[in-house]
């Protein structure tokens, strides 16, 4: 069970990591308009 | 100032319009530094020019009285709201402040010679919000942020929550012992510094607030929640750093992240939901172009901002675009829809020659038109102004339950209190996680979010078909009323009237009479009156000038006009007003009279509005009492009365009489509702519960009614009704709502049957319910009578 000494505070670090993605994406604007984009495959240029 | 300027300076003042950033080719830059500090751009605002970009002189007041319109940022309940009117109340120079808890806006009205809007902007960043002039692009890019920010902080909750629930699930799942204390502890710590971005980062909204309430001594939402999340997390680190200490080695990390998550959901759904609400105010108010196209003095055609629009300029508006401003078409044909602006939803022609309206579509053809209003004139700007206003007025019971909301918290504290100190001496960590969920279960935000929601929401369905909402009051009285009182010219019938017959005095000839009549009648609004100035300018009369012109309400004109050379005292109105004799029957009359007697007598075609029958009707099927209250002689009234299968009509009252009459039916208790067209009725709708007024041809800014109906289809005032009822019951399930819950939930916390976690998930879902209930209302079903 010693491997729990290591795995747990890795999935801390993996959480940080997976706000700081998180957060990346909701500063570059992923989560807005979000049906804008999925029609402007319907666009000419 | 230059002319151009000082032409410029009415359409700026339209409030929502955007600042004119061209929408086609490169976009101009913006001066950027402007906006990044906010000091600066709100000393910008000091200078006349801009803040007529979101300020209108205050209707009614002494010149240098503005009013203008803001948002707030950081505002989420109602408490909010009363803490920001009474921060900007105690401005000197603010005369009135109004502020919306459901549409996060408000209006201010202040005086030019004591004040300037960064001064009270500044006063107002004291208190920790902030104000913003209303549909500026700044507000719009800080609302941005400010949803972003939102979303990055449900999200931090909603991760940690997700993993400090795996790090808890252990110790649910297993018998004491099972797992050594190392790992245990081990377990602990890992939820403690997930916890922390929790605390430190997603709770900052309700941190800062409840920071703001102790240093301002007031009570707001934020209070209990915040004490409950820092009594919370001083528990649990406790457990963790000193597991033999007073409080004992539990944790509660999984219900602090879990209900801090769910009331960052609520507040979320909330907002959005919050601004669909809003949603038709909004649409209406981006209902202009930013640019469009104008002929230049070479003809050719050029893109410009629609800020820059003058009264005369040939504008072409394509296929798609709205129209900028009120006007006639000068070239082409096309079919528009005004469905915002008049209730009609049918998509109705235009052909060379008609008028068009601000904010309304193109949908067919590239047509030409001529400019005759812009910006404040606008009809379109009428109606928004009016909007506006609406949205920010409190009903009574909104106002109650704004009163009750901070008695209310203050009882909670103290209960929370009360239970901590009974649950104590059996277990002191138990004791405080009690008190915990007694401060995050109780929800005075569903308490007053119950009214404006509701109302709000069917403001807008009302606003779509064409039914303006000056006060949100007036859907309460609406409700209640039993009696529908109509005034008949105008508004049974249709505004407008042909001349049929003219019975002249021997030696005055027709052409002399109508403009005689005519001079009088265009200094009344009285819809004969216009009949007769009509008439005269189809026969291209000239008008000879009028003096000294008086109007009595409802009964005629006089003044002195000079004709021929000669000095003479002239009425024109009902037959009592001249003292002339009754003539006629079929219609109104209008007699015209000098000192010697008669001079001649109009007698008018009268047609009903072909509602009229079925709108009758369906207030009859709604159980409602209908009456008929008209100025015309007792004939008429009753003859447009069976036409339209009213049962009761009096005829020949002069406004006192209606006045009396209207009077009468309250002291025998009866609830009235009075539809006129708004000018000619004021003291009538003025007396009456509730008043509509159809207002086609009358100035907007001018009909003092509750309801202004913008189409003109009579069957609306049963569809209202309808929707009034309707919003009512809302309402009132809103508030059962509310207070059952609050009655069931505190007492269930203060038994120490109810978790945290599950404590914040009952409040949010109970500021959801009583948001997404309103919301029924903003689809206007009960409008179609379905």
């Amino acid at each position: 069970m010693d491997v729990l000494y290591l795995l747990v505070p890795l999935s801390v670090v993996l959480v940080f990591f997976v706000l700081g993605a998180l957060g990346w994406a909701i500063w570059r604007g992923q989560f807005e308009d979000v049906e804008r984009e999925g029609q402007r495959i319907f666009e000419n240029d | 100032m230059n002319q151009a300027e000082s032409l410029a300076q009415p359409l700026s003042s339209v409030p929502m319009q955007a600042e004119g950033v061209l929408s086609l080719g490169p976009a101009p830059e913006r001066p950027d530094g402007a906006a990044a500090r906010p000091d600066d751009a709100a000393a910008l605002l000091d200078e006349r020019d801009e803040w007529l970009a979101f300020s209108q002189r205050a209707a009614g007041a002494e010149s240098g009285h503005w009013a203008s319109s803001v948002a707030f940022e950081g505002m989420h309940c109602a408490a909010c709201a009363g803490t920001i009117e009474q921060a900007l109340r105690a401005v000197p120079g603010v005369l009135e402040a109004d502020v919306s808890a459901a549409g996060q806006r408000g209006r201010v009205v202040w005086d030019e010679r004591r004040t300037r809007p960064s001064r009270w902007m500044a006063a107002l960043q004291g208190t920790g919000y902030r104000a913003l002039p209303a549909h500026d692009p700044q507000a719009s890019e800080l609302r941005q942020a400010e949803t972003r920010r939102m979303l990055w902080r449900l999200g931090v909750a909603g991760l940690c929550m997700m993993q400090v629930m795996m790090y808890a699930a252990p110790s649910y799942f297993t018998a004491p012992g099972e797992i050594t204390p190392d790992i245990m502890a081990l377990l602990r710590w890992a939820q403690w510094v997930l916890s922390l971005p929790v605390l430190l980062f997603s709770c900052q909204p309700f941190l800062r607030g409840a920071w703001r309430d102790v240093r301002r001594r007031q009570v707001s939402m934020d209070l209990p929640v915040a004490l409950g999340m820092g009594i919370t997390f001083i528990v649990s680190s406790l457990g963790t750093f000193e597991p033999d200490g007073l409080f004992g080695h539990e944790v509660y990390f999984d219900s602090l992240t879990m209900f801090v998550f769910f009331l960052l959901g609520g507040r979320w759904l909330e907002l959005r939901l919050r601004d669909r609400a809003a949603g038709a105010l909004e649409v209406l108010m981006h209902r202009l172009p930013d640019s469009v196209e104008r002929r230049g003095a070479d003809g050719e055609w050029t893109r410009v901002v629609v800020r820059r629009v003058r009264v005369g300029d040939v504008l072409r508006v394509l296929p798609g675009e709205s129209f900028p401003a009120d006007g006639a078409l000068t070239a082409g044909a096309t079919t528009v829809d005004e469905a915002l602006l008049t209730g009609e939803s049918r998509p109705v022609p235009r052909a060379v020659g008609d008028t068009v309206i601000a904010g309304s579509h193109n949908l067919s053809e590239a047509v030409q038109m001529q400019v005759r209003q812009v910006g404040a004139q606008t009809r379109y700007a009428q109606v928004v102004a009016l909007m506006q206003q609406a949205a920010v007025s409190k009903p009574p019971i909104a106002q109650l339950a704004d009163r009750l909301a901070k008695p209310f918290l203050i009882f909670v504290l103290l209960a929370a209190g009360a239970a901590c100190a009974w649950w104590w001496p059996q277990d002191p960590a138990h004791a405080l996680m009690i008190a915990v969920a007694i401060l995050v279960v109780t929800c005075p935000c569903a308490l007053s979010l119950a009214t404006p929601a509701a109302m709000l929401a069917s403001a807008g369905a009302l606003a779509r078909r064409g039914i303006l909402t000056r006060r949100l009051q007036a859907i309460e009285a609406l409700a209640a009323v039993d009696t529908v009182v109509f005034d008949k010219t105008g508004t049974l019938t249709r505004d407008a009237f042909a001349l049929r017959q003219l019975t002249l005095r021997p030696g005055v000839t027709r052409e002399q009479a109508l403009a005689l009549a005519a001079a009088l009648a265009r200094h009344s609004l009285h819809p004969i009156s216009r009949a007769l100035v009509g008439a005269a300018q189809a026969a291209d009369l000239r008008l000879p000038a009028a003096q000294g012109v008086r109007e009595t309400a409802g009964q005629g004109v006089e003044g002195v006009v000079e004709v021929a050379g000669q000095v003479r005292r002239v009425r024109l109105g009902s037959a009592a007003f001249g003292g002339a004799a009754t003539a006629s029957d079929a219609g109104p009359v209008s007699h015209l009279v000098d000192e010697e007697g008669p001079i001649a007598c109009f007698e008018f075609d009268e047609d009903l509005r072909s509602d009229a029958p079925a709108a009758v009707a369906a207030l009859y099927a709604a159980g409602l009492k209908v009456q008929l209250l008209s100025g015309d002689h007792v004939q008429a009234a009753q003859r447009i009365a069976a036409l339209a299968g009213i049962d009761e009509a009096l005829g020949g009252c002069s406004p006192g009489d209606k006045l009396r009459h209207l009077q009468a039916l309250q002291g025998s208790g009866a609830r009235i509702a009075m539809v006129g067209d708004g000018l000619n009725d004021g003291p009538g709708l003025a007396a009456a519960q509730v008043s509509f007024a159809f207002g086609q041809a009358v100035p907007l800014a001018q009909a003092q009614a509750d309801f202004v109906v913008l189409g003109g289809q009579l069957t609306a005032i049963a569809g209202a009704w309808r929707q009034a009822v309707h919003t009512l019951t809302i309402v009132k399930q809103n508030l059962a709502w509310a207070l059952v819950y609050n009655a069931v939930g505190v007492p269930l916390a203060m038994l120490g049957w109810m978790p945290a976690w599950a404590a914040g998930l009952g409040m949010a879902a109970s500021s959801l319910l009583v948001v997404l209930n309103a919301l029924r209302l903003s689809g206007g079903r009960a409008l179609e009578g379905v």
